[in-house]
């Protein structure tokens, strides 16, 4: 109850950039230590049986299923549908993807997405996070790739969003 | 001696995967506490695919008038979600640091590939709705279709290692004849 006081209106608005660019850098700060990486974790799985980077995936679920368990205890408003297929039904996504579709709809574009996402980051040797942090450790193709992430943002909502919902 | 043992212990601690994804689920939960009066969405404590958008976007909405999609938050804020410079500062501290920072240079044909790749992964992710680790604090925050998603990846990865493993084997063939 404390907290919702403290961070409202105007404190909250200053605070988004902040508190992001903080969390990106302790994020940023331990990837490049542990080279963590998703889907780098799920093909060492399928190539090697190795499970080093998996666990840390499977890590992130856990934590952040018990930490917004508990964060919803204690500021329940900041967490209005958690859990979230309970509250909104089994197949609503929570937004993010082009809006306005059907449920079917989404579950195909999930599908795709994934697909897609998990051929291409093993083509390319990692997942878009491990991409930005071997770019900053020198690799060059990889600055090429979040250049690539950079422009594909733009592209997806001045084209791509438009003509996906269209063709469902 | 006992210091020693301590300070190596840390060491593993800094480097082991399963310690930053813990972190990520926990700061994520956290940021969402703090930050979700400001617009939302849900689950969005962290995206690597969503939170560039946002940068690029926003700036781009600032820069030449346009209405890009952005998320509400990152909208309504003086500034949008930040972390993926954060990410960059980050990781060039730590490489820098620890003595890891080496250029790898790319010819053109290897930058234009990467470049692509990351065009056609942001778009991919964005029809997902999130990168990896967006589907994972979504699957966590009760979102089935996050699952599938996640799921998705798995297959993609699962393919993308068999086309992988079919390469190397020819390159091997094509090196003994």
């Amino acid at each position: 109850m404390m907290l919702q006081s403290v961070f409202t209106g105007t404190a909250v608005l200053i605070l988004v950039p902040i508190l992001t660019l903080i969390l990106g850098v302790i994020i940023g700060y331990f990837a490049q230590q542990s080279g963590f990486c998703s889907i780098g974790g799920m093909r060492d799985l399928f190539l090697f049986k190795q499970t080093r980077l998996f666990f840390g995936y499977l890590a992130l679920i856990a934590s952040a299923f018990v930490s917004y368990f508990i964060f919803s205890l204690i500021i329940g408003t900041a967490f209005p549908n958690f859990y979230w297929a309970a509250e909104k039904g089994f197949f609503t996504p929570i937004p993010g993807a082009p809006g306005g579709l059907e449920n079917w709809a989404y579950i195909i574009l999930a599908i795709i997405g994934g697909f897609g996402m998990g051929l291409l980051g093993v083509m390319l040797g990692g997942c878009p996070l491990r991409q930005i942090v071997m770019g900053f450790e020198g690799n060059v193709k990889s600055l090429f790739f979040i250049l690539g992430m950079m422009v594909g943002a733009v592209l997806f909502h001045l084209f791509i969003a438009s003509w996906v919902v269209s063709l469902f | 001696m006992e210091d020693e043992s301590k300070s190596k212990n840390l060491i593993k601690m800094v480097r082991s995967p399963i310690f930053l994804g813990v972190i990520i689920g926990f700061l994520a939960a956290l940021l969402q506490s703090l930050l979700y009066s400001a617009g939302g969405p849900e689950a969005y404590g962290f995206c690597v695919a969503c939170h560039t958008r946002d940068m690029v976007d926003d700036l781009i909405n600032s820069i030449f008038g346009t209405s890009l999609v952005v998320a509400p938050f990152s909208a309504a804020a003086f500034a949008p979600a930040l972390s993926i410079i954060g990410v960059m500062i980050g990781a060039l501290i730590a490489a820098k640091n620890n003595k890891e920072f080496r250029i790898k240079k790319a010819n053109f044909k290897g930058a234009l590939l990467y470049f692509l790749g990351g065009i056609f992964v942001l778009i991919f992710a964005l029809l997902l709705g999130g990168c990896p680790y967006r589907a994972a604090l979504r699957f966590a925050y009760g979102d089935m279709l996050a699952f599938i998603g996640i799921l998705a990846i798995a297959l993609g990865v699962f393919v993308g290692t068999r086309i992988v493993l079919f390469q190397m084997k020819k390159q091997i063939e094509e090196e003994a004849k």
